[in-house]
């Protein structure tokens, strides 16, 4: 098993490197420059070749690419914002908690909800719960986020006053940014969770289950519920990883500091370190968070741990 | 059972009118202020800023040798200087400084902090444009400052009251500090700030001017405009400058007040006068008659900018109502095309702009559809947008810009050797170089005025651009909150609110 992870660990690298290369050859083909950007239309070209010049963009694409590289793997140092001229990393530490605060609430809400709600559509089906859910998700799966996020903010902050409508000082603050990112990725669980347990019912096995007389609580839990539950785990993975993204458009209604504002501040300014660091810094989570994912499968499915083991042995 | 219910029912009255006296008297007494910013800062360096409300921020936290409206009809008050000489020559401008002034860390502001400040901006690519002219800078005893320039110039002394004066020996051992955790000898010394969150500021009470009124003040990071306009009416939000897109809201609700402030920006018609047929003054002046600026300005900017076809603002020096306007005027336009020559309907070819024109654009490609010019749009990303709009590379297209400062700066839209920066028509012509040159050596205001009047006629005669209009700076604050006049371009100073 370890050897697994260690082996996963290893193909991080070049995920990681590629995700690099790619984002700063996307950053290096957009139009402008760092100086001119900064100091606008009315400036100097001398001033503006100068300031390019103190940042190192006057070299070329590759050197500057591999100095970038260089620079995290012997000095471990992301850079430095050509903007605000402090060391990145400062940046992401300041907005990193608050971004892993909205994601694992609107993912723990996101699950609860749509996991629950979805068993108990699929235990349920066609009954008038079942059809309410089912429309309900729809609903809230096809709701923009940038508007859900607003008529929250009209509700609960203006016409209600209970909620704050900005910031991230408390655990107030998180409630409305979680209803807004959690709701869609709810509905999909939901109807994912739904159909996964369906299916499941409708195999071979329940019916032996059935047949030897088990009681409907246990075959929902014990025999069906485990099985169903392998795609919906492979979701959870990926939409954890969406929803650190997805957070952008509830950080920016909620002017909440976060990585997704963050992110999308330093594109529009060409500030390359910044971006770099913090779409680095994602990466890096996101390919962990799917490692764990399959490894929880292990713990979801005898027969993937039984692969894993031998995948082990026979390098030995 | 019955007394007890009047008893609870009166009891509750009490308290509900406690509770409503209490939310009336709510800003009396209130000493802190929340100011909204839509982009966060990225630095408190006092030379080295680049952002709108960077500079907003600074302008709480420093101070600078003297105060004038920058619209430069007013004179200039005291501020770090009591008073100030210019020598005959135009050459040296003489500083004396008050000697009760002190920095936030309690030293004093002495003329050797005043010269390491000017050189800070000497040496600064981001606001090295204030000190334009400053040769050297002399401090000829502890509160006198001397700066020599080369030539006379006479926008230097605008440019240098925008100078924020900062502590040579706090720069000495601050280290990161001095960017970072900003001492000044303004109104509000600097208590703290959270990337991507806030910053927050406190009032320095041994202020030379007196204590600020207002004590604690916070700005907070809300970029998108729909929640800064909920955290206005919630009251979570004090202060902030909107764009007309919430105005309709906010007007409609009597809490908030809304301050129209004019300012030095913009929106223009640029053509590239190397191009045919943009270099014929009367295709030019065509387009400038062919324009509905009421219509664009109702459509565009809810009416929120001043109709202005003068590249210089109304309230800002060099203006006058002697210099033309262009007005909406299709049927001249028209005789005016078949003047030059041009068969209409005629292709005048691409309208580029960046994306957040494209509702301009849209007006203006009706608009001269109207007289027989037809244009088709096409929308770049703002920054590629730039590069090809100062390299020349376009025929027409229409934007904002702001030329703030002296008025001399409206060189920047005229003189040959601003063709690939601000010159966007790649307008060259000796005599306007020359008459530029003239208004930057002139000191005396009354013939400085008129040189500026030539100026502008000939750009209005010539029709260089087809200047539209001057969107206005808007402010919505809390009905209580006491602002006075904001001054042109809007910089406030939180010194002078009060509740």
């Amino acid at each position: 098993m370890y050897k697994y992870v260690l082996k996963r660990l290893l193909y991080m690298i070049p995920v990681v490197l590629g995700v690099a290369f790619l984002v700063f050859v996307i950053l290096s083909l957009t139009p402008g420059d760092p100086g001119s950007i900064i100091l606008g239309i009315t400036a100097d070209p001398e001033d503006i070749a100068a300031l390019n010049a103190e940042f190192g963009y006057d070299q070329p694409f590759l050197i500057r690419f591999i100095n970038y590289i260089g620079d995290i793997v012997l000095h471990f140092d992301l850079g430095t914002s050509y903007q605000s001229r402090q060391p990145v990393i400062n940046d992401i530490i300041a907005r990193f908690p608050n971004t892993l605060v909205l994601a694992v609430l609107s993912m723990a809400a996101a699950s609860i909800i749509g996991i629950s709600l979805g068993i108990i559509s699929a235990v349920r089906q066609y009954s008038v719960l079942d059809h309410t859910c089912v429309v309900v998700a729809m609903i809230f799966a096809s709701i923009p986020g940038f508007w859900l996020g607003l008529m929250l903010l009209l509700l609960f902050s203006l016409k209600l006053g209970w909620l704050p409508s900005y910031g991230a000082g408390s655990l107030k603050h998180f409630i409305l940014p979680t209803i807004t990112v959690c709701m869609s990725s709810a509905a999909s669980l939901l109807r994912l969770t739904r159909s996964a347990m369906l299916e499941t019912i409708r195999q071979e096995y329940i019916r032996t289950a059935r047949a030897k007389g088990a009681s409907q609580k246990r075959i929902i839990w014990k025999h069906a519920l485990r099985n169903a539950m392998l795609p919906v785990v492979t979701t959870l993975g990926t939409s954890f990883g969406a929803s650190l993204g997805g957070a952008i458009i509830a950080e920016t209604v909620f002017a909440m500091p976060g990585m997704g504002t963050l992110i999308t501040t330093a594109i529009r300014q060409k500030d390359i370190p910044v971006v770099m660091g913090a779409t680095l810094f994602l990466a890096v989570l996101f390919s962990l968070i799917i490692l764990i994912v399959d490894i929880l499968y292990a713990f979801i499915d005898p027969r993937i741990k039984a692969k894993y083991q031998n995948g082990g042995k026979s390098r030995e | 059972m019955k007394r007890l219910t009047a008893l609870l029912a009166a009891a509750a009255m009490a308290v509900s009118l406690v509770g409503s006296a209490l939310t009336v008297s709510a800003s009396e007494g209130k000493t802190d202020l929340v100011i909204a910013m839509e982009v966060d800062i990225d630095t408190l360096h006092p030379s080295d800023y680049s952002t709108a409300v960077e500079h907003n921020i600074l302008n709480q936290i420093y101070d600078t040798l003297i105060y004038m409206n920058l619209d430069g009809n007013h004179d200039p008050e005291p501020r770090l200087a009591e008073s100030y000489e210019i020598s005959e020559d135009g050459l040296d401008y003489t500083f004396h400084l008050r000697d009760d002034a002190t920095f936030h860390d309690g030293t004093p502001v002495t003329a050797e902090d005043v010269k390491f400040s000017l050189e800070l901006y000497m040496d600064s690519a981001y606001q090295g444009s204030k000190v334009t002219g400053l040769s050297s800078v002399e401090a000829t005893d502890d509160h006198t400052v001397v700066c020599h320039l080369d030539n006379p110039y006479s926008p230097f002394l605008l440019g240098v009251s925008q100078v924020y004066i900062a502590s040579k020996a706090y720069y000495e051992s601050a280290g990161d500090d001095f960017v970072n955790a900003p001492v000044g000898s303004g109104p509000y010394k600097f208590v703290s700030r959270t990337s991507g969150s806030n910053v927050i500021l406190e009032a320095y009470e041994d202020y030379y001017r007196g204590a600020p009124s207002i004590k604690d003040v916070t700005f907070e990071v809300i970029p998108d405009q729909a929640t800064q306009a909920i955290a206005l009416q919630t009251g979570e939000v004090n202060f902030a400058n909107i764009d007309s897109s919430t105005l309709a809201q906010l007007q409609a609700n009597d809490t908030i007040t809304i301050a129209e402030v004019q300012n030095s920006s913009f929106t223009y018609v640029s053509m590239n006068l190397e191009k045919a047929p943009f270099d014929d003054v009367r295709v030019r002046q065509a387009i400038n008659y062919a324009i509905n600026r009421e219509n664009l300005v109702s459509v565009c900017y809810d009416g929120e900018a001043e109709v202005n076809s003068n590249i210089c603002s109304k309230d800002r020096f060099g203006y006058s109502e002697d210099q033309p306007q262009y007005t909406y005027d299709p049927e001249k336009a028209e005789e005016l095309l078949a003047e030059a020559g041009i068969e209409t309907p005629y292709d005048l070819g691409e309208l580029l702009v960046a994306e957040q024109y494209s509702n301009i654009a849209a007006v203006i490609q009706s608009d001269l559809a109207a007289v027989g010019l037809n244009v088709t749009i096409g929308v770049q990303e703002f920054n590629s947008y730039i590069g090809n709009l100062t390299s020349g590379n376009y025929g027409i297209t229409v934007l904002e810009m702001t030329l703030d400062g002296d008025s001399q700066m409206l060189e920047m839209a005229y003189g040959t050797e601003y063709i690939g920066t601000a010159n966007n028509a790649r307008y060259s012509d000796e005599e306007m170089d020359a008459l530029f040159d003239e208004a930057q050596l002139e000191t005396d205001q009354d013939a400085r005025a008129e040189i500026f009047n030539e100026i502008l006629t000939k750009a209005q005669e010539e029709a260089i651009y087809a200047v539209i209009c001057n969107p206005l700076t808007l402010y919505a604050y809390n009905a209580d909150l006491n602002c006075p006049e904001f001054p042109f371009e809007g910089l406030y100073s939180v010194y002078d609110f009060s509740w």
